[in-house]
């Protein structure tokens, strides 16, 4: 039994890793219930959940109740004033920033990462096999090392204080493990498939849109996923690369609400449950996607 | 490879043109590589960032390395990195199993499980700032006089309280390679192991982990090397103490070059995090050598 | 299908996201949309003089829309953080905001600062308003860098009159005092001290002023001038010993070290009866005013003079703080962003409006002639006092985490943290501060 080596999986339930629970998990299920397992579970529910509660039920209580009242029981009176305050300190621009960025960062980062994967896979020449090194390389060195040098050039661009500071280094930084994903991806579409489509004298361009493209969506999805919770989660950037209000994005407008709304910890805490509100919104309604996108590309 | 692939390569000649990876490869060289030779170019000068560059040989150098709190922000780095990993890979690894089988109630949790993958680090570091405070937070909220501890002022504890933090953020994202991972294990094996009456534990230890050798390599290199990079996390919540003791490397090196305004050592620092992060890399890449060659194998 | 869901849902997000932003676009602020893109831009501090500095720059861009001023605040600590990258990449705002000292002189040496001397000279109007020795605080080599502000801010020792009450206790006037009401608190479950170590510049009030009531203004004044070793002097090792005792002896609130100041939770423990006494500027009189004004109101905050020390050389009458905060003019700005910045500095501070707006809000304000103003105040106790010791002190002391170079202020702050936390011993301070001489 132990000496079970390892078994080539399909590359086909590889490439698209269902999101229904497959069968042998059934089969262990039903075996006798797992207790153990079972308060493992319950146990690290009460660690995920006992903050998301205080987070959500303090931003609910107004500043006197939350030096007086139990810091662990809903408030008496609940209270939007909070978000009310959230919402009136330029919210819904630092919402908009995010979204720029992430959509800026992330559309370009996949359109140039699965160019690049692309021909890496299916190319042959030395100059694109040292590309891919390089990138490899990228993903050893922790590159938020190097935010001097950036902090210098994009104040010599003029960029500083700009959306496109932010934008210009995320895209960079998502490359290589866009290309990593991708290209491991692509290298399992079979090879007879492109061939027949260049014997219908298809070119490379429609090779990739039309073939590849279909055939790594799951990574696309995985890749765009990722890269998206990275930018806009991102804070680093924002702290070093921009200044004015009208360039903050989510995370650092959290980290300056900290400061600006000082001992009101429950008008802080609500900006932090508006800030991660959207992205809930999306977890709630493509949850799936979402899952089994992140899974796809790093189950391989 | 085929056969067949080989000879129609020959057909094919040249592969696609290297321009496909020309846009990925400029950004690459324009905001990671020309950086990441500035950072060792900025090491050998000294700049306040206000004034001029001026080269000053080793002097920044000299500086770092004679610096008692380089050899602590190191030795807290490699504290960080360890424990975080001792934490998060069997809690993930446990995790995954247990939410990729197929009950209800397990799947529901999963559910939760994935909520703190939506929250940025500042967001994070907010909540649980509010929430260890020893006055108005869990403690005294649940009236449990252990948990009113002076979580993130007393310098002893302080360090486990951050890889606590990181374990809550980031257990999720592993939880979720693991749950992908377990379920590719064909349900075949389990039936075979069933069959020879091997208990659950056994069929863990004898088919589940071996299953997952290339899960776990894949896993721990992004916990490894992703601990180099938690910055954005310990900058909100503790500012890297008391005193130095939660400044780790990469937080150390932003507070001496945006803070002490002394670019040249920051840019030391930041050379000396690029080896690091390569040097692990390498050593991984030695252990999980093997996964890479495999795949791309599989991919033929 | 789940191409689908996916893609329905992202054209959801992108339109409430786009709805969002035309509001946003539509309800723009009346600062914001009368600022053009060549204004003059100004960064203050969230906090008590936030209010204050607000109704200035709208009475002013009200009178004067060709010279309007775009003003945006941030958090004490995300200020410091931000405005020297900004500055650094040429993009800081019209009036840098300061303190004055070593920071100051480190915009100066990198030319990013006007010379305001002619400035001076040509408006006695303006010289004349301010107190001259605060004025000083903007003077380097010379020449006028700064100009103050805002309002005296000296460090006081604050204290809960009803928890000395209830122990019946008398506010400590000497540092043996002091010590010996740290048992009693204990005794009776209230913290002797709040502080919010977690910022690391409250830590410092006790050191300066140990130091200064110890050894004398000259202590410091050595090390400002980078003199070798100036940080050996036995009053820095003394002041350093007499705060790990203090520390021994629990006289800290528990959780010091957490405890954020920008956050006013260091306040809030002394008013919500939780910490006797805290050791804070002159500020934190105008939050507590508004976070807890019944407290105010009711006469339940107390407030004296930093103890003495038997046998210290320091005058008991001298002082630590900020004599105020200072605009400074970026150089990098545009001729006509000079010109609106000058214009408000020579017409539109200090105005009639601006100085009862300060006094209101609890504050002194560093302008002459304003003792009437003072008298009439609901606060005239704490601002006749904090005049008073302004005025009277012999020395007053800037904040040494201002007064020094950016890299020795970072150094100092950290270890004085390992002082607070007994991570490292008076000599090995004394030994890693020395070492930063220079630099």
């Amino acid at each position: 039994m132990a000496s079970t080596t390892q078994i080539p999986v399909p590359p086909a339930t590889r490439v698209a890793p269902s999101s229904k629970p497959s069968k042998q998990g059934r089969g262990r299920g039903r075996a006798r219930p797992n207790f153990l397992g079972g308060l493992g579970g319950w146990l690290w529910l009460a660690v995920i959940i006992v903050p998301i509660y205080y987070v959500v039920v303090t931003s609910l209580k107004n500043q006197a109740g939350f030096f007086t009242s139990n810091p662990m029981l809903p408030p008496a009176e609940p209270t939007l004033d909070n978000y009310k305050l959230v919402l009136e300190n330029d919210f819904a621009m630092y919402f908009v920033n995010s979204l720029l960025v992430t959509v800026g960062s992330v559309v370009p980062a996949l359109l140039v990462s699965f160019m690049a994967a692309y021909a890496i896979v299916r190319g042959k020449s030395r100059f694109l096999g040292w590309t891919n090194k390089l990138f490899l390389l990228g993903l050893a060195i922790p590159l938020h090392a190097t935010i001097i040098p950036i902090y210098w050039m994009i104040t010599k661009a003029h960029l500083y204080d700009t959306l496109l500071a932010l934008i210009l280094p995320s895209i960079a930084f998502a490359i290589p493990i866009s290309v990593l994903i991708l290209s491991n991806f692509m290298r399992d579409v079979p090879n007879e498939l492109f061939e027949s489509m260049r014997l219908d004298g298809c070119s490379d361009w429609a090779m990739m849109w039309r073939l590849a493209l279909p055939m790594t969506r799951p990574a696309v999805v995985t890749v765009g996923i990722y890269n998206a919770l990275g930018v806009w989660n991102g804070f680093l950037f924002p702290l070093i690369l921009t200044q004015s209000p009208s360039t903050r994005v989510l995370p650092l407008s959290l980290w300056t609400f900290q400061g600006e709304f000082s001992v009101n910890i429950p008008a802080v805490l609500a900006s932090v449950v508006l800030a991660t509100l959207p992205l809930l919104v999306i977890y709630v309604v493509a949850r799936r996607q979402l899952i089994s996108g992140l899974t796809a590309g790093f189950s391989k | 490879m085929s056969v067949s692939s080989a000879s129609s390569r020959r057909v094919l000649e040249r592969g696609p043109s290297g321009w496909l990876a020309a846009p990925a490869l400029f950004f690459f060289l324009l905001f990671a590589i020309i950086p990441l030779a500035g950072v060792f170019f900025l090491s050998f000068t000294k700049w306040d960032g206000l004034g001029e560059i001026k080269l000053d040989g080793f002097s920044s150098w000299t500086t770092v390395l004679t610096d008692p709190v380089t050899g602590n922000a190191l030795w807290v780095t490699a504290k960080i990195m360890f424990f975080s990993f001792i934490v998060q890979a069997p809690i993930s690894l446990l995790l995954g199993v247990f939410t990729s089988a197929s009950q209800k109630y397990r799947a529901v949790l999963a559910v939760l499980y994935f909520v703190p993958l939506l929250l940025s680090s500042a967001a994070v570091a907010i909540a649980y700032k509010a929430l260890l405070d020893p006055n108005f937070g869990l403690g005294p909220g649940l009236g449990i006089p252990f948990l009113a501890q002076d979580w993130l002022g007393n310098s002893d504890l302080v360090l486990f309280v951050v890889v606590f933090v990181i374990a809550w953020q980031f257990v999720p994202f592993h939880t979720l390679i693991y749950q992908g991972g377990v379920r590719q294990i064909p349900a075949s094996l389990y039936e075979a192991a069933q069959i020879d009456g091997a208990g659950r534990v056994q069929q863990f230890f004898a088919i589940t982990l071996p299953q997952l050798k290339y899960t776990i390599i894949t896993s721990s290199t992004l916990m490894v090397v992703g601990s180099l990079a938690y910055f954005d996390l310990v900058f909100v919540l503790t500012g890297g103490g008391p005193g130095y003791s939660t400044r780790l490397l990469p937080l150390h090196m932003y507070l001496t070059g945006f803070k002490a305004n002394d670019m040249g050592a920051a840019s030391a620092l930041g050379v000396i995090l690029v080896v690091i992060g390569l040097a692990l890399a390498l050593i991984l890449q030695r252990l999980g050598g093997k996964n890479r060659n495999a795949s791309q194998l599989e991919g033929a | 299908m789940v191409k689908l869901t996916l893609r329905s849902a992202a054209m959801a997000v992108t339109a409430a996201a786009m709805s969002i932003s035309l509001a946003a676009c539509g309800s723009g602020g009346p600062s914001s949309a009368s600022a053009s893109s060549d204004s003059a831009t100004m960064w203050g501090l969230t906090g008590g003089n936030q209010p204050v500095l607000q109704k200035s720059i709208d009475a002013w861009n009200k009178a004067h829309p060709d010279e309007s001023i775009k003003l945006d605040f941030f958090a004490n600590d995300a200020y410091k953080t931000k405005v020297r990258t900004a500055v650094g990449a040429g993009q800081g705002p019209t009036f840098i905001y300061g303190w004055g000292g070593g920071v100051l002189k480190s915009y100066v040496d990198a030319g990013q600062v006007a010379d305001l001397s002619d400035f001076i000279a040509s408006n006695p109007d303006v010289k004349s308003r301010y107190l001259p020795s605060v004025l000083k605080n903007g003077v380097i080599d010379g020449k006028t860098y700064a100009l103050p502000n805002n309002n005296v801010q000296p460090v006081v020792l604050y204290f809960n009159k009803d928890v000395f009450d209830k122990i019946g206790a008398q506010a400590p006037k000497t540092w043996d005092d002091l010590m010996a009401l740290v048992p009693k608190f204990k005794a009776a479950g209230i913290a002797p001290f709040s502080l919010g170590g977690q910022s690391k510049w409250p830590d410092l009030m006790w050191l300066e002023y140990l130091v200064e009531r110890i050894g004398g203004p000259e202590v410091f004044a050595n090390i400002a001038a980078n003199k070798p070793n100036a940080w050996s002097d036995p009053a820095v090792k003394e002041a350093l010993t007499k705060i790990q005792d203090l520390v021994d002896a629990g006289g800290f609130v528990n959780g010091f070290s957490s405890i954020a100041a920008d956050s006013n939770a260091d306040q809030a423990l002394l008013y919500t009866g939780k910490a006797a006494m805290i050791l804070q500027g002159g500020w934190i009189y105008q939050s507590m005013k508004t976070d807890a004004a019944d407290f105010v109101k009711n006469g339940k905050l107390g407030f004296t003079a930093f103890p003495s020390v038997s046998g210290g050389k320091g005058d008991p009458a001298n002082i630590v703080g900020n004599p105020s905060n200072f605009w400074s003019i970026s150089s990098k700005a545009t001729d006509s962003q000079k010109k609106a910045a000058l214009d408000y500095v020579k017409s539109g501070m200090f105005t009639d409006a601006d100085t009862q707006a300060l006094i209101d809000s609890g504050a002194v304000p560093v302008t002459t002639g304003i003792e009437s103003k003072l008298a009439a105040s609901p606060d005239k106790d704490f601002l006749s006092y904090l005049y008073g010791m302004a005025k009277n002190a012999p020395t007053f002391t800037l904040s040494w985490d201002q007064a020094l170079s950016p890299a020795q202020g970072d150094a100092m702050l950290a270890n004085l943290d390992q002082i607070f936390l007994k991570k490292i011993s008076p000599d090995q301070f004394v030994s890693t501060m020395n070492a930063t001489i220079g630099k």
